[in-house]
């Protein structure tokens, strides 16, 4: 039996501690990992757990990060609680074996903690590894701080292991800013956070001898089509409810609200911001001056970014003339994302609504509260025009000549 | 620990229940389902298998057919080591924690991959499964080329043979690197048991299944597959063809205990030439010309060195 | 099952071997198993045959050769006897022929089509080997 720890009802944790404080409290059964800044300390807390009787499941050290998701893999579908850590290049190795797990719908919890990718070479945050995995039949939850880190842990687990589920889910958050920033975090005792993720439930698990199952199989053009509608089909309409569920469930025991789309000020805002990440609380923090000053502004943040939550956005944007998508990763040749995303979701919409994009924070390049406030006065002078202003996409915060397209 | 299977002789043998099933896609006559047979009914305990993506792969497990009797997984081509690993993992934490199902049950794990998917792409996991210690036997099913592929090189692709990535030619005679040493590798690992066998010699597969599934920590075995389509000769001759790639030392029978101690298991009554190997099959055929006869030399050089040092190692008992 | 849609199946692609538990199956026969829809055991590659091995018991020493090295679990031996060819299973490959060592063989191959009275009616003779 691993040995329970004492925590004081707040614990000042960065996100990394955060994370690996929850895996704990849900008894993984086995964790393959393998370090890269900024995640590494995850997995070096989890170490350390183990080696203090904390831990009683098995921590595999793996030689790569592939090998950590195909460990992973392996384990899950043995059939026990899986859980690990990766960042950037780390993230970039996994990729064929996220596609795996989740073609095998297998609940694997993969805590990233969003870094660039190179070239060229760089260990801060931005969402380029989030970005990468979106294709890939995860659920993605977004953490803005360390409190966020450690409750998403718990609704991951509990949503991902629904056998109405059974998909795997990462819980992002960003590196250094919210990996490394130590805060205020409340906690739950061992026993609190552990019923409320509950019970591993094994699922076509190869370990019950008694039924032998085949997992990985090959499909050619008559099947594969249809395994893929399949997860497709369950990630559009069966995840979002569980989500919800875990969210309401959690909210009655800690008092902690999560919801689906986070909406601050913009009951009648005419522009919002729609970001992401720790950029989420700068742009509450501005739109909390503006209101000050009178100015309609407000801020969206994505809490679910797969499944993508298309039903909750039209909700959280109606009424709002001016949106800005800002997008923490290269689109490298189109719009960012959160654009694409956000014009595919209010496209058909009766309202019109002007929607540009800005490209920021690569790098871990900071994002300014001046910058909002620009962000916001472009915003506002396209709601009052009721079209774009400004180019549709702008770089912002990058040196040399102004930078930005059509 | 389970009790091991008496296989005493062929007769008693062929009482075994297999837990591979035919109707697979494999060609026929193909050695890779001749390995698997013998290696599942080696033992009658619970087996946790894992293939790597390679002929084994995609033609047990096409949807909607399995042809396993027992749990099994295909994740990649470079990872089925790393899959069983950790599914040993899980097995060992719920062991620990009281909640296997049956828990007086000990299953092996045992990962299947080709020889592109051990000596090439999956090297570095099987290394970190070695280095690690999974209890865990690797089973590399050697034709010494991409055969699902149709017929690339890999390291395992000996001098001489012509692929389709280093195909013989007016100026070439095909592959020009010789064969990586696996085995070596692996005993460097400090692995308790590595071995070469063949289907042909039954007994002495069996013999060496039965130690690698005996023994703690990983096992690799390097399994001789002699493969009809990409060696190019009739599919009766599966047999035969191992039979002479076994007598002429070609592929010699030993294994490494411990990483150090080798013996060697088998030792043909008639050594019989290299060139009667290689002649039999399509794949060397153009080394029969006379300008390319110095890679027929080159090729019993090697071997006659090969059993050289594999005998002195024998003796000097490391 | 072929025609099963999207909805149809379980999660994963995840197949099972058999219907229900089953213990022991490493000393379960073929006959006594509960095999499910998906296990191969069901399907055949009867039709990937030009020719087919014939069976003649009578000169049989049940060696067991033909079983071992069969790569389609299409020798049926029972109690230590061959017993015959699984002609859902056998690929034709001729190997069970070519190791038989019994003079004349005990397994030959014939044209698919051959009836197999006909073709044991016709065993060739004991062969003189000249050595
Ligand atoms: C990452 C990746 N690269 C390449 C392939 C293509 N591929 C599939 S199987 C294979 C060759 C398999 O060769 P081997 O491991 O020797 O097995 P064999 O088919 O010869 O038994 C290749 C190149 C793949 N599936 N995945
Ligand atoms: S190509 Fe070779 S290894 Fe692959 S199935 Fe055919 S005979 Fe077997
Ligand atoms: S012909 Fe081949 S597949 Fe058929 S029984 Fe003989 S060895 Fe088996
Ligand atoms: S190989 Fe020939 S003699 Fe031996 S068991 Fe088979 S049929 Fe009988
Ligand atoms: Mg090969």
């Amino acid at each position: 039996m691993a040995e329970k720890m004492e925590l004081r009802d707040i614990e000042v944790w960065d996100g990394n501690m955060a994370a690996s404080q929850a895996m704990r409290q849900v008894q993984i059964d086995v964790v393959a990992a393998y370090p890269i800044t900024p995640s590494t300390p995850i997995v070096e807390n989890y170490g350390s757990f183990l080696a203090n009787g904390y831990v009683d499941g098995e921590f595999v050290m793996v030689e790569s990060e592939h090998a950590a998701m195909s460990g992973c893999i392996g384990a899950s579908a043995a059939g026990g609680r899986v859980a690990t850590a990766t960042s950037s290049q780390g993230f970039a190795l996994m990729v064929e074996t996220l596609y795996q797990a989740s073609g095998m719908r297998l609940p694997v919890i993969l805590n990233v903690v969003n870094r660039a990718l190179a070239a060229p070479l760089n260990v801060n945050g931005d969402h380029s590894d989030m970005y990468l995995g979106r294709d890939s039949g995860w659920i993605q939850f977004d953490a803005y701080n360390p409190q966020n880190a450690y409750d998403l842990n718990f609704i991951a687990f509990r949503v991902a292991e629904d056998h109405e589920v059974r998909l795997p889910a990462m819980v992002h958050q960003d590196g250094f800013l919210t990996s490394h920033t130590a805060q205020g975090v409340h906690t739950l005792d061992d026993d609190t956070a552990y019923s409320f993720v509950g019970d591993f439930k094994p699922m076509n698990d190869m370990l019950d001898l008694d039924h032998p199952v085949t997992h990985g199989v090959q499909t050619e053009e008559d099947w594969h089509f249809e395994h893929k509608a399949r997860q497709h089909h369950d990630l559009m309409t069966k995840v979002f409810p569980r989500i919800q569920a875990a969210f309401d469930a959690f909210e009655k025991l800690t008092g902690r609200k999560y919801n689906i789309v986070e909406t601050y000020n913009t009951d009648d805002a005419d522009a919002v911001v729609v970001c992401m990440g720790t950029a989420v609380e700068t742009a509450v923090e501005v739109s909390n001056e503006l209101r000050e000053e009178g100015k309609k502004v407000g801020v969206i943040g994505i809490r679910v970014i797969r499944p993508w939550p298309y039903d909750q956005l039209l909700d959280a944007l109606k009424g709002i003339k001016a949106i800005g998508a800002l997008d923490r990763s290269s689109p490298n040749g189109t719009f960012g994302m959160l654009y694409n995303e956000l014009a595919g979701t209010v496209v058909n919409g009766d309202e019109k609504k002007v929607l540009t994009n800005y490209v920021y924070g690569l790098g871990g390049r900071d994002l300014l509260k001046s910058q909002l406030r620009e962000i916001y006065a472009e915003l506002l002078a396209n709601a009052e025009a009721g079209k774009p202003t400004t180019p549709l996409q702008q770089l912002i915060g990058v040196r040399g000549p102004k930078i930005s397209f059509h | 620990m389970s009790e091991m299977k008496k296989i005493k002789n062929l007769k008693e043998f062929s009482t075994s229940a297999d837990r591979f099933e035919g109707a697979n896609l494999l060609c026929p006559g193909c050695a890779h389902s001749i390995i698997v047979r013998e290696i599942l009914n080696a033992t009658n305990d619970d087996l946790i298998l894992s293939a790597s993506t390679g002929c084994l792969e995609v033609c047990t497990a096409v949807y909607p057919y399995t042809s396993w009797d027992a749990s099994w997984i295909h994740i990649g081509f470079e990872n089925g080591s790393t899959a069983v690993a950790g599914a040993e993992a899980m097995y060992k934490a719920l062991k620990r924690k009281g909640r296997l199902k049956q828990p007086d049950r000990e299953p092996k794990f045992v990962s299947f991959a080709g020889d592109g998917a051990s000596y090439d792409i999956g090297f570095q996991w099987i290394s970190g499964c070695f280095e690690r210690g999974h209890n865990i036997m690797h089973v590399v099913l050697d034709n010494e080329v991409y055969a699902n592929t149709g017929g690339q090189r890999s390291s395992s692709t000996p001098i001489g043979s012509s692929t389709t990535t280093a195909p013989a030619g007016r100026v070439s005679y095909g592959e020009k690197q010789n064969k990586k040493d696996m085995l070596a590798i692996m005993a460097a690992h400090g692995a308790p048991y590595v071995a070469q066998v063949a289907p042909n010699k039954w007994k002495d597969m069996i013999k060496k299944i039965q130690h690698g599934f005996a023994v703690e920590g990983p096992v690799f075995i390097n399994a001789m597959s002699a493969c009809t389509t990409e060696w190019k000769f009739l599919p009766e001759d599966t047999i035969a063809i191992s039979d002479l790639a076994t007598d002429s030392l070609v592929f010699p029978l030993y294994e490494i205990i411990d990483g150090t101690k080798l013996n060697i298991t088998y030792r043909p009554k008639n050594v019989i030439p290299v060139k009667d190997y290689l002649g039999a099959q399509g794949r060397f055929k153009h080394l029969f010309k006379p300008e390319n006869k110095h890679v027929l030399d080159e090729w019993q050089k090697r071997v006659d060195e090969k059993w050289e040092y594999l005998q002195r190692r024998e003796e000097a008992g490391v | 099952m072929i025609d099963n849609g999207w909805d149809e199946f379980e999660i994963g692609a995840m197949l099972r071997s058999f219907d229900g538990a089953v213990k022991d199956i490493a000393t379960t026969l073929q006959e006594d198993r509960p095999y499910s829809k998906n296990n191969s055991f069901t399907a055949s590659v009867a039709d990937w045959r030009i020719e087919k091995p014939v069976f003649n018991k009578d000169y049989c020493i049940d060696c067991q050769f033909c079983w071992i090295y069969c790569p389609d679990i299409s020798i049926i031996s029972r109690d230590k006897k061959m017993v015959g060819i699984d002609y859902d299973h056998c690929k034709g490959c001729a190997i069970c022929v070519e190791v038989c060592p019994t003079n004349p063989k005990s397994l030959l191959m014939f044209e698919e089509k051959m009836d197999e009275d006909e073709a044991l009616a016709g065993w060739p003779e004991k062969e003189n080997k000249e050595k």
